[in-house]
C-alpha cells in the first residue's frame, strides 16, 4: 500500500527542487531529503511517477524526464523569472500553468512558432496575462483531448 | 500542445490537421483552462491526496472555455 502522505511529500519536494534549480532531483536526493536509503528513494520516485500525474521518466532509466508543469530537458518553452532563465515548461499549455509555481512574480515564456520560427512571448503574473507578443498568438492541439494520455510525451 | 504566432500560422503548419480546428484556442483561454485548483494548487503540500477533488472543476472549465466541443471531451 502506497503511503498517500509520502506521495504528497515526494511530489512537493520534486516541484520545490524544480522551482529552486530548474532541474529534477535524482532519486538519491529524494532519499537524502527524507532520511532514507537510496533504494527507498528510488521506490518513492517510482511510486509518485505511477500516481496518475502528467509526468514520465526518461526511457530505460530512473531519471525524471518531465514533471508537469516542468520539463527536465529543453523544450520550446523557456521560462524566465526575475531575470533568471533556467526553466523549461512541459508544453505550451503547461507553460501557462508555470505562473502558479512563482506566486507574486512575473513569469515570461519565450517560444518559437513551429510554422515560421519567429519569436513568441507571453508574460504572466499570478494567472493574469500581462503581455502576449504577438497579440495574435494562440495554442494548438492536433490530438483530441481524450487521446492525450495515449502518448503523453508526444501530446 | 504548442504556441503559434497566429491562427494563420497554425493552418499553414505542415502538421496541421484540417479536422482539428477546435484544437486552436487563444492564449487567454489557455490561461483560463490552467487556472482551476488542478493547476493552481500544485504547491499546496497535499496535492496528490487532494487531486481527485480538482478533476471535476477542471473539466467543467475545459467544457466552458471550449463550448463543449467534442474535441475537448475528457477520456471516458
Amino acid at each position: 500500500v502506497v503511503d498517500t502522505r509520502q506521495l504528497d511529500q515526494t511530489y512537493h519536494f520534486i516541484l520545490e527542487t524544480f522551482v529552486a534549480t530548474g532541474q529534477a532531483p535524482h532519486y538519491v536526493e529524494i532519499a537524502r531529503r527524507f532520511g532514507v536509503a537510496p533504494d527507498e528513494g528510488r521506490r518513492m520516485l517510482a511510486d509518485i511517477m505511477s500516481a496518475g500525474l502528467p509526468c514520465w521518466m526518461a526511457p530505460d532509466s530512473d531519471l525524471i524526464a518531465s514533471f508537469a508543469p516542468f520539463n527536465n530537458q529543453p523544450t520550446l518553452y523557456r521560462v524566465t523569472v526575475d531575470g533568471e532563465r533556467k526553466w523549461f515548461a512541459q508544453c505550451g499549455l503547461e507553460a501557462m500553468a508555470m505562473t502558479w509555481m512563482f506566486p507574486g512574480r512575473t513569469m515570461q515564456v519565450d517560444s518559437l512558432c513551429l510554422d515560421c520560427g519567429e519569436e513568441i512571448r507571453v508574460r504572466i503574473r499570478d494567472g493574469v496575462i500581462e503581455e502576449t507578443a504577438p497579440e495574435s498568438a494562440c495554442l494548438y492541439f492536433n490530438i483530441p483531448y481524450r487521446k492525450w494520455r495515449d502518448n503523453l510525451p508526444f501530446s | 500542445m504548442n504556441l503559434f504566432r497566429s491562427e494563420e500560422h497554425v493552418r499553414n503548419w505542415s502538421q496541421f490537421d484540417p479536422g482539428t480546428e477546435d484544437g486552436i484556442i487563444s492564449v487567454a483561454d489557455g490561461m483560463r483552462i490552467m487556472s482551476t485548483a488542478r493547476h493552481r494548487e500544485r504547491l499546496n503540500g497535499h496535492y496528490v491526496s487532494s487531486m481527485r477533488d480538482y478533476v471535476s472543476p477542471y473539466f467543467q472549465r475545459v467544457a466552458q472555455v471550449t463550448r463543449n466541443s467534442p474535441f475537448w471531451a475528457p477520456p471516458s
